[in-house]
């Protein structure tokens, strides 16, 4: 349902791979980086909670997310992936080695936070140095994915300082959502004021990411020619029905009416995090798939003289 | 300093792609692969119809975003303003491809450089030897021919255009040819609102 068909290459105003003049839609960071980019956020974002909770479970899963779930994802998106460690070279300039950095600072670190609290292996005066970079690396890679996003100023919709936002809100979102989880699971957090803050912050998160989504679209509708061919297959076109539906519906409404007008428990608690879980994923692929780039000279200027 | 630049005269140009197929021979490149296209657009209504022809090239541009965006350092930029990519380098990860607002940039898929031209896993002499000069999954574009260029020839697009609808030469010479057409006929950059700054100028 989601697949970019050639048909809906073929679009009216659309070139896709045809020597025709039109819109072309970006066609290199699809599925498996769009996954990678869920889980850096996931990761990273339950990561941040789960230290500030001081909840172990959180923190060991975050880190798991992360380390595992986005490097496989990345590796299987590379197309070199034997040469990975490239992209280690150029933290001056771009985004995606920035946040290769911030991902070994965040793992190197947060897993020797965990060694620490676990077999108190590291030394006392070192406890908080590592506490900072570990959550230092996780607020990178909660956000250096949009960060990389906005700065393509090819694709007008990713453009915006947006991008960035609307990746820690989500991050931050699942984060607090995976706790209140774990925490129904039987894994206990040390201090029970927790869990109304936790909820409060999912209200606002909620309400905070809906915000940035109609921003977002807002933006779009107002922007350039491209940001508008993306609005419009987001909110009117072949896109539209799993991004109203997935991402504003179930990934954001449903949520929050849920968890304004029901007893929360641990029913609520997983029925929420799975619609803000399908919403942040389909946010993250749709997003993507509505990449659209400008036409290169508009026929309109140079032929209609 | 010399500073590479191409003038497109839309006018001139008749969309019979002889640069599209010069381009692919002289690079040797595969099934799928182009370093220069020739887009064709439809205006007007029937009976009162046209079409044109717009040639598209890597714009070698002097602030070029797939070079700030490029983790490893595989894209970097040669004195003469030729943006270059070195596929030893390249990771593959595609956010020159994102970065580009021309879609100038094509991965090498291994498919392409496996299967040769007709499909049957049996590659012409001609493939065996171009094709050994990419990396599976690495992303690659036009450079130019910068070895033509470095010999003291037009790229290969340049020679073979029949119209001469391309002009190949150096945009920091005030007596070029690139020059005088930027100049006379008020050459326009494609997309300029993208601050890319390209060395590729369209005149009509």
């Amino acid at each position: 349902m989601f697949k970019v068909s050639l048909k809906n290459i073929l679009r009216p105003g659309f070139a896709g791979g045809t020597f025709k003049s039109g819109y072309r839609f970006q066609k290199y960071w699809d599925t498996p980086m769009a996954t990678a980019f869920f889980c850096g956020e996931t990761g990273a974002g339950l990561f941040i909670v789960s230290m500030l909770m001081d909840f172990l479970p959180g923190i060991i899963l975050g880190l798991l997310i992360t380390g595992v779930g986005k490097t496989f994802f990345h590796l299987t998106h590379m197309g070199v992936p034997s040469k990975a460690w490239r992209a280690l070279l150029r933290p001056d300039r771009s985004w995606i080695s920035r946040g290769l950095w911030g991902i070994i600072f965040f793992v190197g670190f947060g897993s020797i936070h965990v060694l620490g609290v676990l077999f108190n292996v590291v030394p006392a005066g070192l406890e908080p140095v590592v506490y900072i970079l570990a959550i230092a690396g996780a607020m990178v890679v909660v956000t250096y994915q949009g960060f990389a996003m906005s700065h393509s100023t090819a694709i007008s919709f990713w453009s915006t300082g947006l991008m960035p936002i609307s990746s820690m809100l989500y991050g931050l979102l699942m984060g607090s959502s995976l706790v209140l989880v774990l925490s129904a699971l039987g894994f206990s957090i040390s201090n029970p004021e927790h869990f109304s803050m936790l909820g409060l912050a999912q209200i606002t998160l909620i309400v905070a990411v809906q915000i940035c989504l109609l921003s977002l679209l807002h933006g779009a509708k107002n922007g350039s020619k491209g940001a508008q061919q993306s609005y419009i297959l987001l909110v009117k076109d072949f896109l539209a029905r799993p991004f109203l539906l997935g991402v504003v519906g179930v990934g954001s409404i449903i949520p929050l009416l849920i968890l304004l007008f029901i007893p929360t428990n641990f029913m609520t608690n997983l029925i929420v995090t799975g619609c803000v879980m399908l919403g942040f994923y389909l946010f993250r692929l749709l997003v993507f798939k509505a990449g659209v780039l400008d036409p290169i000279l508009s026929p309109a200027d140079i032929f209609k003289r | 300093m010399t500073r590479y630049g191409m003038v497109f005269d839309v006018k001139r140009c008749i969309g019979c792609n002889a640069c599209t197929v010069a381009c692919k021979q002289e690079n040797s490149l595969p099934d799928g692969v182009f370093f220069t296209r020739t887009l064709s657009a439809e205006s007007g209504e029937y009976p009162y119809v046209s079409r044109s022809y717009l040639p598209t090239i890597c714009n070698h541009c002097e602030d070029a975003p797939c070079e700030k965006v490029c983790p490893s350092g595989a894209t970097w930029t040669r004195d003469d303003g030729i943006v270059m990519v070195d596929g030893d380098k390249c990771i593959g990860c595609g956010s020159c491809a994102v970065a580009c607002p021309y879609d100038m940039r094509t991965q090498i898929e291994e498919t392409q450089i496996t299967n040769g031209l007709f499909g049957d896993g049996k590659l012409t002499p001609f493939e065996e030897q171009g094709y050994s000069r990419f990396e599976c999954g690495s992303f690659t574009k036009c450079d130019f021919c910068s070895e033509r260029v470095d010999g003291g020839l037009d790229p290969a697009c340049v020679a073979t255009c029949p119209t001469d609808a391309r002009v190949f030469g150096d945009l920091d010479d005030p007596d070029s040819k690139v020059s005088k057409l930027i100049r006379d006929r008020m050459g326009r950059q494609p997309l300029p609102e993208k601050n890319t700054r390209p060395k590729v100028y369209y005149i009509d």
